[in-house]
Protein backbone atom coordinates (compact mmCIF):
# COMPACT_ATOMS: atom_id res chain seq x y z
CA UNK A 1 0.00 0.00 0.00
CA UNK A 2 2.78 2.49 0.83
CA UNK A 3 4.57 1.47 -2.63
CA UNK A 4 1.33 2.40 -4.29
CA UNK A 5 0.88 5.90 -2.40
CA UNK A 6 4.54 6.33 -3.41
CA UNK A 7 4.34 6.19 -7.06
CA UNK A 8 0.87 8.11 -6.91
CA UNK A 9 3.02 10.72 -4.79
CA UNK A 10 5.58 10.55 -7.69
CA UNK A 11 3.55 10.97 -10.60
CA UNK A 12 1.61 14.14 -8.66
CA UNK A 13 4.52 15.45 -8.52
CA UNK A 14 5.76 14.93 -12.25
CA UNK A 15 2.25 16.28 -13.13
CA UNK A 16 3.02 19.29 -11.26
CA UNK A 17 6.81 19.69 -12.04
CA UNK A 18 5.55 20.32 -16.04
CA UNK A 19 2.77 22.74 -14.90
CA UNK A 20 4.80 24.61 -12.27
CA UNK A 21 7.76 25.17 -15.14
CA UNK A 22 5.44 26.04 -18.00
CA UNK A 23 3.64 28.40 -15.74
CA UNK A 24 7.32 30.10 -14.13
CA UNK A 25 8.91 30.13 -17.95
CA UNK A 26 5.68 31.85 -19.28
CA UNK A 27 6.05 34.73 -16.89
CA UNK A 28 9.75 35.08 -16.52
CA UNK A 29 10.54 34.63 -19.95
CA UNK A 30 7.36 35.22 -22.21
CA UNK A 31 7.31 33.47 -25.89
CA UNK A 32 7.36 36.60 -28.67
CA UNK A 33 5.56 36.60 -31.53
CA UNK A 34 6.50 34.27 -34.41
CA UNK A 35 8.81 32.09 -32.71
CA UNK A 36 8.60 28.30 -33.82
CA UNK A 37 11.00 26.37 -31.59
CA UNK A 38 10.17 23.96 -29.01
CA UNK A 39 11.32 26.19 -26.06
CA UNK A 40 8.91 28.81 -27.58
CA UNK A 41 6.41 26.87 -27.83
CA UNK A 42 7.18 25.63 -23.71
CA UNK A 43 7.11 29.49 -22.86
CA UNK A 44 4.21 30.01 -25.09
CA UNK A 45 1.00 28.87 -22.43
CA UNK A 46 -1.45 30.43 -21.10
CA UNK A 47 0.33 30.94 -16.65
CA UNK A 48 -3.44 31.14 -14.90
CA UNK A 49 -4.85 28.44 -16.64
CA UNK A 50 -2.29 26.40 -14.36
CA UNK A 51 -2.78 28.26 -11.12
CA UNK A 52 -5.57 26.11 -9.82
CA UNK A 53 -3.90 22.82 -10.95
CA UNK A 54 -1.18 23.76 -8.94
CA UNK A 55 -3.19 24.47 -5.97
CA UNK A 56 -4.53 21.09 -6.14
CA UNK A 57 -1.85 19.31 -7.50
CA UNK A 58 0.75 20.94 -4.51
CA UNK A 59 -1.97 19.66 -1.68
CA UNK A 60 -2.84 16.50 -3.02
CA UNK A 61 1.12 15.40 -3.34
CA UNK A 62 1.77 17.04 -0.15
CA UNK A 63 -1.10 15.00 1.93
CA UNK A 64 0.05 12.05 -0.14
CA UNK A 65 3.40 12.37 1.36
CA UNK A 66 2.14 12.95 5.08
CA UNK A 67 0.27 9.57 4.66
CA UNK A 68 4.19 7.59 3.59
CA UNK A 69 6.17 10.03 5.88
CA UNK A 70 5.80 7.77 8.82
CA UNK A 71 6.89 4.65 6.95
CA UNK A 72 9.89 6.81 6.18
CA UNK A 73 9.90 7.80 9.57
CA UNK A 74 10.82 4.03 11.12
CA UNK A 75 12.39 2.42 8.26
CA UNK A 76 14.23 4.58 5.91
CA UNK A 77 15.58 7.29 8.31
CA UNK A 78 16.74 4.43 10.28
CA UNK A 79 18.33 2.82 7.15
CA UNK A 80 20.20 6.09 6.64
CA UNK A 81 21.04 6.57 9.92
CA UNK A 82 22.86 2.66 10.08
CA UNK A 83 24.82 3.81 7.04
CA UNK A 84 25.63 7.16 8.35
CA UNK A 85 24.12 8.67 4.96
CA UNK A 86 23.68 12.19 7.41
CA UNK A 87 23.73 14.27 4.22
CA UNK A 88 20.78 12.15 2.88
CA UNK A 89 19.33 12.66 5.84
CA UNK A 90 19.44 16.38 5.61
CA UNK A 91 18.37 17.06 2.66
CA UNK A 92 15.19 15.36 3.25
CA UNK A 93 14.45 17.11 6.56
CA UNK A 94 15.18 19.87 4.47
CA UNK A 95 12.48 18.52 2.21
CA UNK A 96 10.06 18.71 4.49
CA UNK A 97 10.68 21.79 6.33
CA UNK A 98 10.56 23.12 2.44
CA UNK A 99 7.48 21.72 1.46
CA UNK A 100 6.00 23.02 4.67
CA UNK A 101 6.47 26.55 3.30
CA UNK A 102 5.86 25.97 -0.24
CA UNK A 103 1.78 24.98 1.29
CA UNK A 104 1.74 28.09 3.31
CA UNK A 105 2.68 30.02 0.49
CA UNK A 106 -0.53 28.40 -2.05
CA UNK A 107 -2.91 30.69 -0.55
CA UNK A 108 -0.62 34.00 -1.90
CA UNK A 109 0.26 32.25 -5.31
CA UNK A 110 -3.37 31.38 -5.83
CA UNK A 111 -3.83 35.39 -4.82
CA UNK A 112 -1.10 36.88 -7.50
CA UNK A 113 -2.23 34.50 -10.21
CA UNK A 114 -6.13 35.61 -10.04
CA UNK A 115 -7.60 37.32 -12.84
CA UNK A 116 -7.51 39.89 -14.08
CA UNK A 117 -3.54 40.88 -12.34
CA UNK A 118 -3.60 44.21 -10.17
CA UNK A 119 -1.16 46.96 -10.93
CA UNK A 120 2.00 46.32 -9.31
CA UNK A 121 1.45 42.39 -9.10
CA UNK A 122 3.22 41.50 -11.67
CA UNK A 123 7.01 40.76 -9.47
CA UNK A 124 4.87 39.06 -6.94
CA UNK A 125 3.59 37.27 -9.43
CA UNK A 126 6.58 36.10 -11.04
CA UNK A 127 8.40 35.43 -7.49
CA UNK A 128 5.89 33.36 -5.74
CA UNK A 129 5.43 31.51 -8.46
CA UNK A 130 9.27 30.60 -9.24
CA UNK A 131 9.92 30.38 -5.36
CA UNK A 132 7.01 27.51 -5.48
CA UNK A 133 9.14 25.82 -8.87
CA UNK A 134 12.53 25.74 -6.84
CA UNK A 135 10.64 24.11 -3.85
CA UNK A 136 8.73 21.42 -6.23
CA UNK A 137 12.01 20.24 -8.22
CA UNK A 138 14.22 20.22 -4.67
CA UNK A 139 11.67 18.01 -3.43
CA UNK A 140 10.86 15.99 -6.34
CA UNK A 141 15.27 15.51 -7.03
CA UNK A 142 15.37 14.71 -3.43
CA UNK A 143 12.82 12.20 -3.05
CA UNK A 144 13.70 10.32 -5.96
CA UNK A 145 17.60 10.53 -5.07
CA UNK A 146 16.38 9.14 -1.92
CA UNK A 147 14.35 6.32 -3.56
CA UNK A 148 16.77 5.22 -5.64
CA UNK A 149 19.07 4.68 -2.40
CA UNK A 150 16.70 2.87 -0.51
CA UNK A 151 14.85 1.61 -2.79
CA UNK A 152 11.35 0.39 -3.68
CA UNK A 153 9.41 -1.92 -1.27
CA UNK A 154 9.92 -2.75 1.86
CA UNK B 1 -13.33 38.20 -3.16
CA UNK B 2 -12.34 40.45 -0.71
CA UNK B 3 -11.16 37.98 2.12
CA UNK B 4 -8.65 36.92 -0.47
CA UNK B 5 -6.65 40.24 0.12
CA UNK B 6 -5.31 38.97 3.32
CA UNK B 7 -4.32 35.47 1.59
CA UNK B 8 -0.83 36.79 1.11
CA UNK B 9 -0.73 37.70 4.86
CA UNK B 10 -1.75 34.49 5.68
CA UNK B 11 1.55 33.05 3.70
CA UNK B 12 3.68 34.96 5.48
CA UNK B 13 2.35 34.69 8.63
CA UNK B 14 2.55 30.92 7.97
CA UNK B 15 6.57 31.07 7.14
CA UNK B 16 7.13 32.86 10.18
CA UNK B 17 5.48 30.81 12.39
CA UNK B 18 6.87 27.87 10.60
CA UNK B 19 10.31 28.23 11.50
CA UNK B 20 9.51 29.59 15.66
CA UNK B 21 7.30 26.09 15.31
CA UNK B 22 10.22 23.65 14.20
CA UNK B 23 12.86 26.05 16.30
CA UNK B 24 10.63 25.72 19.25
CA UNK B 25 9.03 22.29 18.61
CA UNK B 26 5.30 24.29 19.35
CA UNK B 27 3.65 21.41 17.91
CA UNK B 28 -0.22 21.32 18.26
CA UNK B 29 0.18 17.43 18.30
CA UNK B 30 2.07 14.86 18.31
CA UNK B 31 2.21 11.19 16.17
CA UNK B 32 3.83 8.30 17.05
CA UNK B 33 3.85 6.27 14.09
CA UNK B 34 4.55 3.27 15.07
CA UNK B 35 1.73 3.07 17.85
CA UNK B 36 -0.37 4.82 14.81
CA UNK B 37 -1.28 7.09 17.88
CA UNK B 38 -1.95 11.17 18.23
CA UNK B 39 -1.41 13.23 21.48
CA UNK B 40 -2.25 16.50 21.91
CA UNK B 41 0.94 19.09 21.72
CA UNK B 42 4.28 17.95 22.80
CA UNK B 43 4.57 14.22 24.01
CA UNK B 44 8.18 12.33 24.16
CA UNK B 45 7.79 8.58 23.61
CA UNK B 46 6.88 7.16 26.87
CA UNK B 47 8.14 3.54 25.33
CA UNK B 48 10.23 2.62 22.95
CA UNK B 49 7.63 0.54 21.83
CA UNK B 50 5.78 3.85 20.92
CA UNK B 51 8.45 4.38 17.93
CA UNK B 52 9.90 7.96 17.12
CA UNK B 53 8.09 10.98 18.57
CA UNK B 54 7.22 12.97 14.87
CA UNK B 55 6.27 16.12 15.38
CA UNK B 56 6.32 17.83 11.93
CA UNK B 57 2.25 17.23 11.59
CA UNK B 58 1.91 19.12 14.65
CA UNK B 59 3.86 22.71 13.42
CA UNK B 60 2.23 22.44 10.07
CA UNK B 61 -1.40 22.97 12.47
CA UNK B 62 0.48 25.14 14.66
CA UNK B 63 1.43 27.40 11.94
CA UNK B 64 -1.60 27.03 9.92
CA UNK B 65 -3.97 28.01 12.96
CA UNK B 66 -1.70 31.02 13.73
CA UNK B 67 -1.74 32.17 10.15
CA UNK B 68 -4.97 31.42 10.18
CA UNK B 69 -5.34 34.20 13.44
CA UNK B 70 -2.71 36.67 11.99
CA UNK B 71 -4.87 36.95 8.38
CA UNK B 72 -8.15 37.41 9.95
CA UNK B 73 -6.90 39.89 12.64
CA UNK B 74 -5.50 41.60 9.56
CA UNK B 75 -8.75 41.29 7.42
CA UNK B 76 -10.68 42.81 10.37
CA UNK B 77 -8.01 45.56 10.70
CA UNK B 78 -8.06 46.38 6.81
CA UNK B 79 -4.87 45.49 6.77
CA UNK B 80 -5.17 44.91 2.93
CA UNK B 81 -4.64 48.53 2.53
CA UNK B 82 -1.15 47.90 2.66
CA UNK B 83 -1.43 45.68 0.10
CA UNK B 84 2.24 47.11 -1.62
CA UNK B 85 4.25 45.87 1.42
CA UNK B 86 2.41 42.41 1.42
CA UNK B 87 3.12 41.63 -2.03
CA UNK B 88 6.96 42.03 -1.27
CA UNK B 89 7.23 40.27 1.73
CA UNK B 90 4.90 37.30 0.30
CA UNK B 91 7.35 36.33 -1.30
CA UNK B 92 10.98 38.02 0.51
CA UNK B 93 9.55 36.51 3.63
CA UNK B 94 8.97 32.31 2.62
CA UNK B 95 12.50 33.00 0.78
CA UNK B 96 14.02 34.01 4.31
CA UNK B 97 12.54 31.40 5.82
CA UNK B 98 14.30 28.46 3.59
CA UNK B 99 17.07 30.30 4.20
CA UNK B 100 16.93 30.15 8.04
CA UNK B 101 15.74 26.14 7.56
CA UNK B 102 19.09 25.54 5.57
CA UNK B 103 21.10 27.39 8.77
CA UNK B 104 19.41 25.45 11.52
CA UNK B 105 19.72 22.46 9.57
CA UNK B 106 23.45 22.93 8.75
CA UNK B 107 24.29 19.73 11.29
CA UNK B 108 23.74 17.35 8.66
CA UNK B 109 25.50 18.72 6.42
CA UNK B 110 28.54 20.57 8.14
CA UNK B 111 30.75 18.56 11.04
CA UNK B 112 30.61 21.46 13.94
CA UNK B 113 32.81 22.04 16.79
Amino acid sequence: MTTTLLIIHGLCAVFMLGALTHQALSVWWPATAGGRSVFHSFRAVRGAAYADTVVVLYTLTATLGAVVYPAYRISIRVFLEDLRLNAANGVFELKEHIVAVGLGLLPAYWYYWRQPLADGDALARKAVTALLAAIVWYSFLVGHVLNSIRGLGP
Amino acid sequence: MKAARVFPVFSIAFAVLYVLAMENNWALFTYFARAREFHWLVVAPPTPRMGPAMYWYGWLATSALGAGVVATAAALLRADRAAGMWRGLSWAVPLAAIAVLVFLLRGWFIRMT
